[in-house]
């Protein structure tokens, strides 16, 4: 996977250790890093049923969506950091490689990352807002 | 035959036998020679089997002799093979010789010999079966083999054995049927090697000597071959479950174990990772498992996992197992699940069930989310009702039957990638029963009512079940007229009947002419709902009105003479003209003189219609008629305005009105009046008289002009009465002319009408008993109907009734034949 490359905490116990910011960031990262090949699989996968090109589609703008909102919602906590840049930059250079992934890879990859960012930013959630079915 | 031949003789050999049993005394039976064998060759021996003894104690003896000697000698020793053998020991056994050898028995009487026998001591060899057979599995160079060791035959004799045997093994596994025949040779041991490992094997051995036959085989003997000794098979992983996202566990399955212990141990790689560990925990999670603990354990990382077996032959490997622990998680059933009864005010009760998820999981955290999923279902049924519940932990139940007891279970899963839990344990549920017990109460108390209230009824109905139908639908009663003696009625006789109502002159006088032309319009109220449906209240209309029609007969006991009625008819005068003497007068000059009294049976209480607002009067006229004196007034009062207003206008329906003739008669007269649109109004007028004995009444109806219809010009008919009955009926022709107006009048059915006077009114006013009242039907039909409708309508009075006369032109002249007019009684009527 192309994000293979991110240091990302394996297990509960690292995730609950890194500070919030830091996880934010992450999680950011992530999603930052999964946009570009997003659309290029869209772009280049036309041939797909409607269905499922539908789907893809909606995947795309959810995780720009919730790109956003996490920015958004963390505003308060990204501000201090200028680390936006940066893993925008190191975004683009993964995508890159991500574009030669394989079908199968693409979506396991995918699957796989959304899960971590599922987790990160359930952790999050639970951090900032315990009383809230935590 | 036969039979009696074979059965004689069956009687004589039992005589025999018995006199020999008796006697028990004979000669021997024959013995006979088994067999003789040879162990060695060397010696042999021969037994026999002796015959009967005779009773008497027998010798055996055995003869002998070789080839074709002559010499025949005895047995040499008959001890050494037992009884009744013969031993031949090595002194006396020539191989290659024949014997003739034979057996005889003596005894006192006689003796007796067995067939001889002919032997050749080397055809007759057959040894002993070998002794002492054993077995040994032993292995070597990786297989397994069974060794079998056994003895000759003993010898009695104890010199050492020297023959040569050969020998014969023979095997087979426990199971199966067939042996397995080794030819073995001289040794006293075999190998046997292909062998199943694992069964079980019986073998025998036996033994010849290089000629003659095979000895028995030996008695049997079994072995138990254990497994075949081999690498281990195949081991298989079976899963790996992580319970709370944070360890995991995989489980494999051994293969064979190839006959000896064999040692399992897993191994794994990480994906991106070339080192291989091994196992950190064999132990934790039980037996062929391998426990993980959190320190080992990485998230969204391929685990690649493989078990070992290996024993003193080799190993083997599983399969390569590829786990991410993200989507193993299969969490532990929730715990604690409770049930709470909540009873709100206003509110059924309903259960509220709580649990907590399960003790590993970390939901606090948000590490593992996990969502819940309960079913349930009634104790005796069959079907679980599955219900998904969410991330909540607990969960409100409103629609459980009281009374009944419920299982219910609950399981959860990780709310991405996972499986399900085990349910929990089952929880009952006994849902409280005490407000049924109230609604049973109820209904206990409904059903008690109802029963008593049906039994009461029904006692009451049958008590008193007539009086009863008579209160819901009284009878209709008849015409109940003071001072009528039905008899005369019955006799018909008009003259007698004026008379006896009273009406000398019965023609009315100048009071009647002045009077004059009144119409009693006889209407039947009851049947109103025979009327058309004019409206009948108009009473500002001075068109329709009231009256409805004069359908009931008009009772109208005109002053006028029948034949003043006659003449008058032609006039068809409005009532108006009738109500007023002058009126009359004037209608009758109008018409020709003619005025006609017109009886009516009055029903209707609107049937008074004044064109103008007279209707009032009109319509109480109506009451009027019920018994009292104040129509009659009312009616002269009325007619005089009705005339007054008929003038005026056009239609009106006009009530009964009185007329003044009336009033000075009896009430017993019928009183015709019309009130009526002197225009064309044309009425029906019913005749009643019932009081006037069953002379016929005539109707007269007084014919409006009848150049204008009008819109509901009463058309006052004459009819004609047919008869008056016995029991106060008057029975009016109706007939029904036509004129030629427009309107029409049917008459449907009238041809006979039938009306009882109710009461009579004051003067002259007969209340005619609303008939059947075909009539009005055909009044009603009339557009001028409305007045008769209005009449009838009005009518309150049930007793009141009138026929309605079909409205019929003037046709006195054409049934002048019929009527009766009154007129006609009044000699000078006019």
């Amino acid at each position: 996977c192309h994000t293979s490359g991110m240091l990302t905490p394996n297990g509960k116990e690292y995730a609950q250790k890194i500070p919030r910011e830091e996880l934010t960031h992450l999680i950011l990262k992530l999603l930052q890093a999964w946009k570009e090949p997003l659309s290029h699989f869209n772009q280049h996968h036309q041939e797909l049923p409607d269905d499922s090109l539908s789907k893809a589609k909606q995947i795309s703008s959810m995780v720009h969506e919730l790109k956003t909102g996490v920015e958004k919602s963390m505003g308060i906590i990204s501000n201090s950091l200028n680390g936006m840049t940066p893993s925008e930059a190191a975004g683009l250079s993964i995508s890159n490689e991500a574009n030669m992934m394989s079908d199968s890879d693409f979506i396991h990859c995918f699957r796989r990352d959304s899960n971590k960012v599922q987790s990160y930013l359930k952790i999050l959630k639970c951090r900032i807002m315990p009383e809230n079915s935590c | 035959m036969k039979q009696k031949l074979t059965s004689s003789l069956q009687i004589i050999l039992l005589l025999a036998l018995t006199a020999v049993s008796l006697t028990g005394q004979s000669y021997p039976g024959k013995p006979k020679i088994i067999r003789c064998r040879s162990l060695e060759k060397e010696t042999f021996s021969c037994w026999w089997k002796p015959g009967s003894d005779g009773g008497l104690p027998t010798n055996y003896t055995l003869f002998y002799s070789r080839d074709s000697e002559e010499e025949i000698y005895e047995c040499p020793d008959y001890r050494t093979s037992g009884p009744n053998s013969c031993y031949f020991d090595t002194n006396h056994t020539t191989p290659w010789t024949t014997y003739n050898i034979t057996v005889m028995a003596t005894n006192e009487i006689g003796s007796n010999s067995s067939d001889p026998q002919y032997v050749d001591v080397t055809s007759i060899v057959q040894p002993d079966a070998p002794v002492n057979l054993s077995l040994e599995t032993k292995t070597s160079a990786n297989t397994m083999y069974l060794w079998a060791k056994w003895s000759p035959p003993p010898l009695a004799d104890a010199r050492a054995n020297s023959h040569v045997y050969h020998y014969e093994l023979r095997l087979k596994p426990g199971e199966k049927e067939e042996w397995e025949t080794i030819s073995v040779g001289v040794q006293t041991q075999y190998k046997v090697i292909r062998l199943q490992a694992g069964a079980k094997y019986v073998v025998q051995v036996r033994c010849m000597l290089d000629l003659g036959e095979w000895s028995e085989w030996s008695s049997e003997r079994r072995i138990q071959i254990p497994n075949g000794e081999s690498p281990p098979g195949k081991p298989t992983i079976i899963k790996c479950r992580s319970p709370e996202k944070e360890t995991f566990t995989c489980w494999w399955k051994p293969g064979s174990d190839g006959g000896h212990p064999t040692n399992y141990t897993l191994l794994y790689s990480k994906e991106g990772e070339e080192q291989v560990y091994e196992c950190p925990d064999y132990r934790t999670a039980g037996p062929n498992s391998c426990y993980f603990d959190k320190k080992h354990t990485s998230f969204w990382t391929i685990y690649n996992i493989t078990v070992r077996a290996t024993n003193e032959m080799g190993s083997n490997f599983s399969d390569p197992h590829y786990v991410d622990v993200t989507y193993i998680v299969q969490p532990d059933p929730p715990v604690n699940v409770t049930l709470e009864l909540k009873k709100p005010m206003n509110r059924k009760p309903y259960l509220v069930l709580t649990w907590s998820p399960p003790p590993l999981a970390d939901v606090r955290s948000g590490w593992l989310t996990l969502e819940y999923e309960l079913r349930l279902k009634p104790e005796e049924g069959e079907e679980w009702e599955t219900i998904f519940v969410g991330q909540q932990t607990q969960y409100k139940m409103f629609s459980l039957n009281p009374g009944k007891k419920y299982i219910v279970q609950i399981h959860c899963k990780p709310d991405h990638h996972g499986s399900w839990s085990e349910w929990s344990s089952e929880k009952y549920i006994q849902i409280p029963t005490d407000f049924r017990v109230k609604d049973m109460v109820v209904w206990i108390i409904v059903g008690v009512l109802s029963s008593l209230i049906c039994l009461i009824m029904s006692w009451t109905m049958v008590l008193k079940g007539y009086r009863m139908i008579a209160f819901i639908l009284p009878p209709v009663p008849g015409p109940k007229i003071k001072g009528i003696d039905t008899h005369l009625l019955e006799t018909g006789k008009s003259e007698e009947l004026l008379s006896a109502l009273g009406c000398h002159g019965f023609p009315p006088t100048s009071d009647c002419e002045e009077l004059l032309i009144e119409y009693l319009e006889v209407e039947d109220s009851e049947d109103q709902h025979l009327m058309p449906s004019h409206d009948s209240g108009h009473p500002s209309k001075n068109t329709k009105m009231i009256s409805k029609e004069t359908d009931s007969d008009s009772g109208r006991g005109s002053c006028d003479s029948p034949s003043l009625l006659s003449e008058k008819c032609r006039e068809c005068r409005t009532l108006s003209s009738t109500l007023q003497t002058q009126d009359v007068r004037d209608v009758q000059e109008s018409t020709g003189g003619k005025t006609s009294w017109e009886t009516q049976c009055i029903a209707s209480e609107q049937k008074i219609l004044l064109l103008n607002n007279e209707t009032t009067k009109s319509s109480t006229w109506p009451a009027a008629q019920l018994p009292n004196t104040q129509p009659p007034m009312f009616a002269y009062h009325s007619t005089v305005d009705a005339h007054k207003i008929t003038l005026n206008t056009a239609n009106v329906n006009i009530a009964p009105v009185l007329v003044g003739n009336e009033e000075k008669r009896q009430s017993q007269y019928p009183i015709t009046e019309t009130v009526h649109n002197n225009m064309e109004k044309q009425r029906e007028m019913e005749n009643l008289h019932s009081k006037t004995d069953q002379t016929t009444a005539q109707v007269k109806q007084n014919r409006p002009n009848d150049k204008s219809p009008f819109l509901n010009p009463k058309l006052m008919d004459y009819v004609e009465v047919h008869k008056v009955r016995q029991d106060e009926q008057a029975v009016l022709l109706k007939h029904k002319e036509n004129s030629g107006k427009t309107e029409k009048y049917t008459v449907p059915g009238t041809s006979k009408e039938y009306t009882k006077v109710s009461t009579v009114v004051d003067h002259n006013i007969i209340v005619l008993m609303p008939d059947s009242c075909i009539q009005h039907t055909s009044v009603s039909q009339e557009p001028a109907m409305e007045t008769s409708p209005n009449l009838q309508q009005g009518r309150a009075e049930k007793n009141m009734s009138y026929c309605l006369t079909a409205p019929s032109e003037c046709k006195r002249e054409t049934s002048g034949s019929e009527y009766m007019d009154p007129s006609s009684f009044m000699p000078s009527f006019k």
